[in-house]
């Protein structure tokens, strides 16, 4: 540590670098990127059982079904709320053991307005389809994806993006697009997925189990990164 | 004579646009860290400014005489704590500063390039 006075001015363009740098510093000390992912990790986890146990299935002669996630429309909203609440907890009193503020708000409220958006579409879709019934049949593949968009699997990955702007956190950025690629195009969140014979909650956990097994690795990789920084 | 943070309209060359109190490394550090972490505690700001306790409240204490932030001081059990945030004219100071310094860059990059 210096005692003397540290010099006035200096070359702009050092001031600037060291402007930078210290801003740089201050975001990585703000971050806890992976408790983030850690609770959603856990919360989706904890859905699986809630969607297994709460979903109605009602199968016709013709061995088509007819389904209805109760389980988790009433689960998430719930535990999207008590998830973000409890992020922004861990977030403000590590900063603060850390000496900064933190800066957790926008996503709070990202998360807050993505639970809401999933739950009015949730609500509004079958009131929809019970006065409309013959436009199911004419359902387009992107039609799909706009209901993935909005489940609340894809809503922790828009909230996510959120968070990777304000932490301006490629790492993280990087992560939740393909989250999203995943959650989005891939894992067929809405319509299940497993081996034939398998009954219908069954093939609606498996792409829930795998978008939270991805949370979680995220979870532990951005633990990593923190920890060798840290060293 | 213009009030802190508030950049001379008629001045041409960025230098002469430079705050006195703004334009020294540390207090800029000070200022920078505060901007970024909306509140910043003593203890973080001297470990990373890397100055004595001393020297940092001296720097304090210009900032808080010109208005561009405001110091809290608390306990959180038994400990002392100072916190410290930016103003609004601590923010625009900032903001005035940073563009100046780029001005600065630019010129000169301009005039070795003729």
């Amino acid at each position: 540590m210096t005692t003397e006075p540290v010099s006035a001015g200096g070359d702009p363009r050092r001031l600037l670098s060291e402007v930078r740098s210290l801003a740089h510093r201050v975001r990585v000390d703000q971050r806890m990127t992976w408790v983030a992912l850690l609770v959603l990790a856990g919360v989706t986890f904890v859905g699986i059982p809630f969607d297994w146990l709460g979903m109605t299935v009602r199968c016709r002669p013709d061995s088509s079904c007819e389904f209805a996630r109760r389980g988790a429309l009433y689960y998430w909203p719930p535990a999207l709320l008590l998830a973000y609440a409890a992020i922004a907890v861990s977030y403000v009193r590590a900063a603060r053991a850390r000496g900064l503020g933190a800066r957790v708000l926008p996503y709070v409220i990202a998360g807050a307005a993505t639970t809401v958006v999933f739950t009015a579409a949730w609500v509004a879709a079958p009131l929809y389809f019970a006065s409309h019934p013959e436009s199911m049949q004419r359902l387009s593949y992107w039609w799909l994806v706009l209901d993935r968009l909005v489940s609340p699997w894809s809503m922790i990955g828009i909230a996510l993006v959120v968070l990777a702007r304000i932490e301006r956190n490629i790492g993280l950025l990087l992560f939740t697009l393909a989250y999203l690629a995943l959650v989005l195009l891939v894992l067929p969140m809405n319509e299940g997925w497993g081996l034939a014979g398998w009954g219908l909650q069954a093939q609606f956990a498996v792409p829930q189990a795998i978008s939270g097994a991805v949370l979680l690795l995220g979870a532990v990789g951005f633990f990593t990164a923190a920890r060798r920084r840290q060293r | 004579m213009t009030a802190p943070g508030t950049p001379d309209p008629d001045a041409g060359h960025p230098v002469n646009g430079l705050d006195e109190v703004v334009h020294q490394r540390a207090r800029l550090g000070i200022l920078t860290i505060a901007h970024e972490a909306h509140r910043v505690e003593f203890g973080y700001l001297r470990t990373h400014l890397e100055l004595t306790a001393g020297n940092l409240s001296k720097h304090l204490s210009v900032l808080e005489s010109a208005g561009l932030i405001e110091v809290e001081k608390g306990y959180e059990g038994r400990r002392g704590r100072t916190w410290i945030t930016l103003t609004a004219t601590g923010t625009t100071a900032l903001a005035n500063e940073i563009a100046r310094l780029k001005q600065l860059i630019d010129r000169v990059e301009t005039s070795n390039g003729q």
